[in-house]
């Protein structure tokens, strides 16, 4: 798990940092830096499969550089990470070189998952071969559901009755076909709608819980829109299906918790985390300089709770996070 | 008798409906289900919104809302004092939103008003399933521990006693709401006494077959 991160002159990240909690929300206005942040952890997923650069050169100056933390048991190990730009990285520094804690950390690491899905791609038909992994915009989300139904059926019982519970006209899961395994949603009148047919709510519904459920999740997770297409009402059971990835023993799951990084737009998903402010990384942006601020830092916030809701006060400016008007 | 009910979400929907009928004596029908608030001060933003909407787009007889006080002044006695009115306290204020918003309507559907039983869950709806678990949640222990500056329990340890985590599932809260109320399904007396926000409601609630005759 990330335990902080420290960006210098990273896209609009100029100058700032972040402690990282289990389950991370990000609010703030368009271009503060919240895809920069999922997009710097992608750049470290892609240099951690490399070999580790151990001679003593830095980055050079004034260039991107970014510096991860982690937290126990890996609390000792520093990366740094240098870019020639802010689209590409080169340079991947850790500390202390060469640990056994950096081996078993970038296991982790490679693993590392971004998601932001796409409802033209996801109502697709996939290659059923393709299934071991969701894709990044949850394109072969057929083929991840039908792996699931043969290699893990218990998982897949489980996502199942997750998903007629919380889109009650459903009745179940269907995945037909050979080589390419289409998605097809029974109703409770009998009726079948094919995936191509289904609201763009239900297939990232859907996906989320393809991710919830998925038996051999990633060490860290990252959304994008976690409410895009979502009902207002129905935006417990994604923040509920996330948590059940973050906080596993509060559903009773053995299960290792999964670091999750979210964002999101909705001021109604912000009002869930009322009891949990810790959860809420405010970015702000001034000019071209963004900077992140953990809601929970801020010395009114108790004060700020008893007087109304988390969504309107965003909304308000009162939080910041808001985009700037000329 | 037709009651609508608003709530913070399904969980408290669900504990709601048993406690309105326990006080009630009697199974009431539910109508206009699911009507949501989001929380102080939405809950008196949007209430006069529904009881318009009661009033003239459905046939309810009564509306039973509840809140949570979280940290705000608690109702008591002096409350209760004719044209007092505490500017702090959520009872006094969803009641005097009650009473303006009914005070303007025509009588429709063969009725007067919308009757009314408003709740305040102190500090929170989960204090109330733990009564008659933990002697120790009660309302006084809450309003003693804000005169002496220091609380007896939080609303986070108050969620662990009942649900076993503070960030319990949907269904886990449905489940461990009807657990816990249950136990006032047939006698509510103690929840009345112990949490005199219940009792307003529950007086409400048991006025309504006479408002209604």
């Amino acid at each position: 798990m990330i335990a902080s991160i420290a960006f210098r002159n990273f896209k609009a990240l100029r100058n700032t940092s972040l402690r990282l909690a289990p389950f991370n929300l990000l609010i703030g206005p368009n271009g503060s830096g919240k895809t920069s942040l999922i997009q710097s952890l992608l750049h470290l997923r892609g240099l951690a499969k490399l070999p580790v650069d151990e001679t003593a050169r830095s980055g050079k100056s004034g260039h991107p550089e970014i510096v991860f933390k982690f937290a126990a048991p890996h609390d000792k190990v520093a990366a740094r990470m240098g870019c020639v730009s802010d689209f590409v990285c080169d340079l991947l520094q850790v500390t202390p070189a060469g640990t056994a804690q950096w081996k078993s950390l970038r296991d982790d690491l490679v693993r590392t998952r971004s998601y932001l899905f796409d409802h033209y791609a996801m109502a697709m038909p996939a290659a059923r071969d393709s299934g071991a992994v969701l894709a990044g915009n949850g394109g072969n989300l057929a083929a991840v559901l039908a792996h699931m139904e043969a290699r893990h059926p218990g998982a897949f019982a489980a996502l199942v009755g997750e998903c007629v519970r919380i889109l009650p006209e459903f009745a179940g899961i269907e995945l037909t076909g050979g080589p390419q395994v289409s998605l097809v949603m029974q109703l409770t009148d009998g009726g079948r709608v094919p995936a191509e047919n289904l609201s763009q709510g239900t297939l990232y519904a859907l996906g989320v819980l393809g991710l919830a459920f998925d038996p051999m999740p990633p060490g860290i997770l990252c959304i994008e829109e976690i409410d895009r297409g979502i009902h207002p009402r129905l935006l417990r059971e994604v923040r509920d299906a996330l948590y059940r990835l973050s906080y596993p023993q509060s559903f009773g799951l053995a299960q290792r918790p999964v670091q999750i990084i979210a964002t999101t737009h909705s001021p109604y998903l912000l009002d869930l985390f009322r009891d949990h402010p810790e959860e809420i990384v405010l970015a702000n942006k001034r000019g071209t300089e963004a900077q992140f601020e953990r809601l929970a830092d801020r010395p009114d916030i108790a004060e700020l709770l008893r007087e109304g809701s988390l969504g309107d006060m965003w909304f308000s400016g009162i939080l910041g996070g808001v985009p700037e008007e000329r | 008798m037709k009651v609508a009910l608003l709530s913070e979400s399904p969980a408290d929907e669900a504990a709601l409906r048993v406690l309105v009928e326990s006080a009630l004596g009697e199974r009431p029908q539910f109508v206009a289900a699911g009507l949501r608030a989001r929380g102080w001060p939405n809950v008196a933003q949007l209430l006069p919104a529904v009881i318009r909407h009661l009033h003239f787009q459905t046939d309810a007889d009564a509306l039973a809302v509840v809140v949570d006080s979280d940290d705000s002044v608690v109702h008591t006695e002096e409350h209760e004092r004719p044209d007092y009115f505490h500017p702090q306290c959520r009872m006094c204020g969803l009641r005097a939103v009650f009473r303006r918003t009914v005070k303007k309507l025509p009588p429709a559907h063969g009725r007067q008003r919308v009757l009314r039983g408003v709740g305040v869950a102190v500090p929170a709806v989960e204090a109330w399933y733990l009564c008659g678990r933990d002697d120790g949640v009660t309302e006084g222990a809450w309003v003693e521990g804000q005169r002496r500056g220091r609380l007896p329990y939080t609303r986070a340890e108050l969620k662990w006693r009942v649900y076993g985590t503070d960030r319990p599932s949907l269904p886990h809260e449905i489940r461990c709401a009807l657990q816990e109320v249950e136990r006032h399904r047939r006698d509510a007396r103690r929840l009345e006494a112990d949490f005199p926000g219940f009792g307003a409601l529950a007086r409400e609630v048991r006025g309504w077959r006479q408002d209604n005759s």
